[in-house]
């Protein structure tokens, strides 16, 4: 029975394909939205996920309440103030800690190409440097190596635009009478952070040579343990706003917590766009309704004479659901095969946007879960019978006298 | 010698409520046996349509009762009426009303679908059908690709499809050129034969000579026209 209600309505699809067509495509817009969206919200949260659950064991301690806010920027010592080394100390007396060590900014006078300009600089050890600005490009040469001395890292814009010549790698640059090679030059930032762009990046002891300061904007922390990170950033904040007498001096972020938070915005990002992407879909389940109803109303004669040959109420609201549902069903399929190349595209879009500008390294895969892909077949059939219900509804009361009457 | 296939009792057919109230049809007593062939005539607004959508089961009767082969069907919902169609009855229209997506072998399939016959059994039957209308050609012709004559044969073959006990034609001939119309009513006049109860309804005095009754009806009453 139902088998010959999917090969009527089949039929009935097949007359009007023009109309079926376009119809179904309205759905298969719609669902490759979702579809393409929810990859692409997939691919970022993988992709932050990865990039930061390597650093997992890091707490990162910053001054002021206002958390942690330039991830591979620079320090947020706009307070003036910084941190001091008995905090240093009070932090390596804390249990589980396997490592601390110290971001230090500064000022210097740097001259190059007879030009001389006042650069912020920051100082950190190495290993630290490599955590930090892994997510980055480099244009040119490689990160500092330990050991090394009055080797430098700049920022895309110091290189470029600072001076009057461009920087290339192992040029000289002179800072405070200092020279310094450039051992390595930052891909342009672009959107999203552009600190490290005007970034001049040296090691901690040729940063405490140079300018006799330690001006301790930032604290790294290592733990031994990834799951005490919590409870010794608390830990941390506790001593250090205790040294300073203040409730809100330091700010200790793990880095769960960062990714937690980014990932929760991701999230609500990816809410709202498959929210505005539900709109397309409910264009299209009106779409489907007006098709559905034209089609009652050009078949009023058809449907008299199903029901005159025995035809019951049951079986013309099916014919007619199972239409919408094929119309539905196929336009979903549909739509998720243009998902899948959507969602490439939307990739290739964004990743040439973001590499406009020298971009990050980080990788954006576009993921298609079976989750997603079962949620847009659901969708869509739910979408397909709900916009044929009323036009089912409506063919299945006609009386098959007056359809059969009707001209 | 045969049995009553359709009785009427007291069957009237109003429209409107009173003082405005219209008589299609007015206590109407009939009794059809299994195997007559019956003509009904009469003018156009008559009660012709009203007396064939009643007996038809597409519609239900003011008043009185209408039973057919022994079951009272004034009293039924539109869902059993829907049953007592498909089981009891086979129409044939003046325009043919084929579907037209469908070819002729699924148009006389497509109430055998309804009564839940199975695909097998399907199509056996219909190309039997259709064999005896003369259309064993025309299997996969869709309507538009059919002549009016043909057509109708594919109509008669798909009223025929359930074995009902009733077949109701309404002006079956009507649009169709008098050689074809001929052999139509030939048809119908050969299944007259193995026993089917025919009803005609036709304003061709021609057509309904051929009936063993007629019935006349005149302003809502229905008369039996001698024999």
């Amino acid at each position: 029975m139902l088998r010959d209600h999917v090969k009527l309505a089949f039929k009935n699809l097949r007359h009007r394909l023009s109309r079926s067509l376009l119809t179904l495509l309205g759905i298969a817009i719609g669902i490759m939205a979702i579809i393409s969206l929810l990859a692409l919200g997939e691919g970022m949260q993988q992709a932050v996920t990865g990039e930061l659950s390597s650093l997992s064991d890091v707490i990162i301690v910053s001054t002021g309440g206002g958390g942690f806010s330039s991830f591979g920027g620079g320090g947020s010592a706009s307070s003036g103030e910084y941190f001091t080394q008995r905090d240093i100390a009070g932090i390596e007396r804390l249990q589980g800690i396997k490592e601390v060590s110290t971001q230090l900014s500064g000022s210097g006078l740097a001259e190059y190409n007879g030009k001389t300009t006042v650069l912020s600089l920051t100082g950190m050890e190495v290993s630290v440097m490599k955590l930090q600005y892994a997510s980055q490009n480099l244009e040119a040469g490689g990160f500092l190596n330990e050991g090394e001395q009055n080797n430098i890292m700049i920022g895309n814009s110091i290189a470029h635009d600072t001076f009057d010549a461009d920087i290339s790698v192992g040029g000289r640059i002179k800072i405070n009478g200092q020279k310094f090679f450039v051992s390595g030059i930052f891909g342009k930032q672009g959107f999203g952070g552009s600190s490290s762009d005007s970034i001049v990046l040296m090691s901690s002891r040729d940063f405490q040579k140079l300018t006799g300061q330690s001006n301790i904007s930032l604290i790294y922390v290592r733990v031994n343990n990834v799951n005490d990170a919590e409870s010794i950033a608390t830990n941390i904040q506790n001593t250090i706003n205790g040294n300073h007498g203040k409730k809100d001096f330091a700010t200790a972020t793990t880095m769960t917590s960062i990714l937690k938070t980014v990932q929760n915005i991701i999230g609500i990002l990816q809410l709202v766009l498959v929210g505005i992407a539900s709109i397309a879909l409910v264009v299209a389940s009106i779409g489907i309704m007006n098709t559905m109803l034209t089609s009652v109303m050009e078949r009023t004669r058809e449907i008299g004479i199903m029901k005159a040959i025995g035809a019951t109420t049951r079986d013309i609201m099916s014919i007619f659901i199972i239409e919408g549902v094929l119309m539905s069903g196929v336009g979903g399929i549909i739509g998720i095969i243009l998902g899948v190349f959507g969602s490439q595209a939307l990739t290739l879009i964004l990743g040439s946007f973001m590499s406009m500008g020298g971009g990050s390294s980080l990788q954006l895969v576009p993921i298609i879960t079976i989750t997603s892909v079962v949620l847009a077949i659901t969708v869509s059939l739910i979408v397909g019978i709900l916009s044929s219900l009323y036009p089912a509804w409506k063919a299945a009361r006609m009386s098959p006298i007056e359809a059969v009457r009707y001209e | 010698m045969s049995k009553d296939v359709i009785v009427t009792q007291n069957v009237s057919k109003t429209y409107g409520k009173p003082p405005l109230q219209v008589f299609a049809l007015r206590d109407t007593n009939l009794h059809i046996k299994q195997g007559d062939y019956i003509a009904i005539i009469g003018p156009s607004g008559s009660g012709k349509s009203t007396l064939m959508n009643l007996l038809g089961c597409l519609d239900k009767p003011t008043t009185g009762n209408i039973f057919i082969d022994g079951n009272d069907v004034s009293t039924l919902n539109e869902n059993e009426l829907a049953r007592i169609r498909r089981e009891k009855i086979g129409f044939i229209f003046q325009k043919y009303n084929l579907i037209p997506t469908l070819n002729a072998l699924e148009n006389v399939e497509l109430s055998m679908g309804f009564a839940g016959v199975d695909s097998q059994t399907r199509t056996k039957k219909a190309k039997q059908l259709l064999e005896l209308v003369e259309l064993s050609k025309r299997l996969t012709h869709k309507p538009s690709e059919l002549s009016g004559g043909e057509q109708q044969r594919v109509a008669i073959a798909r009223a025929l499809a359930n074995n009902p006990s009733i077949i109701l034609a309404d002006e079956p001939t009507g649009n169709i050129d008098t050689k074809s119309g001929d052999n139509i009513m030939r048809i119908l006049e050969d299944v007259n034969k193995k026993g089917e109860t025919i009803i005609v309804v036709t304003h061709n005095m021609a057509i309904a000579q051929r009936a063993k009754r007629v019935l006349r009806i005149q302003d809502g009453e229905v008369q039996e026209e001698h024999a």
